[in-house]
């Protein structure tokens, strides 16, 4: 399989790309730990921020890389042979307290899908469901198709 | 805003609690909770209890 054509995505592609997904990577560093984990999301290609639900227990190393606003990356990625895309945010990722909730909160919100990946034993109110938002700094995109496969 | 137009909202499903105006609620209904995802009716609000 050889690589045939490599581009970068132009922002209305990312944004796209983005918008009919609700899945990804999310990336987190601390010192020199790394920690990654399936999430969902909902999208605000205005604002270019992202809004999550995150459901961690208080031991958890979730939690724990999730205590200080940190650096995180987001990637998104699909694959349609012989086409494959893939974004990568970089941004910080804050939480929303709920006092701070507003009308636009909630029709993000409505927009992020429920935390799939995460199976969890305890009923919902034993949960500690808490929301994030990750403002882009830098999205990119590549695109990259290949040719034909030659096994 | 008055008091009178506050509501209490009890997500029936996660248990989260709080004061919402009309549209929040309306929001709210419209969207699911905010919180867990979960469909929300307007029997999930009752309004805040003003003072005599």
């Amino acid at each position: 399989m050889a690589l045939e054509k490599q581009t970068e995505m132009t922002q209305s592609d990312t944004d796209a790309l983005l918008g009919r997904h609700e899945t990804g990577v999310l990336s987190l560093a601390r010192d020199d730990d790394p920690y990654a984990i399936p999430i969902s999301y909902g999208y605000d290609a205005d604002d270019r921020t992202f809004y999550l639900r995150l459901v961690s227990t208080p031991e958890s190393e979730k939690r724990e890389f999730l205590s200080s606003n940190p650096d995180a990356r987001l990637v998104v990625y699909e694959e349609d042979e012989p086409t494959y895309k893939s974004v990568v945010v970089t941004g910080t990722l804050t939480e929303i307290s709920r006092d701070e909730m507003t009308v636009e909160h909630v029709e993000q919100y409505g927009e992020a899908k429920r935390p799939l990946f995460e199976i969890w034993g305890e009923a919902k109110p034993d949960l500690d469901i808490k929301l994030y938002e990750l403002r882009a700094d830098t999205i990119s995109g590549r695109h990259i198709e290949l040719s034909e496969r030659h096994d | 805003m008055t008091a009178s137009e506050e509501f209490t909202f009890v997500c029936p499903s996660c248990g989260e609690s709080m004061e919402v105006n009309p549209a929040m609620r309306d929001a709210l209904v419209e969207n699911g909770c905010v919180v867990c995802g979960a469909s929300v009716t307007t029997e999930a609000f009752s309004p805040v209890d003003t003072p005599e």
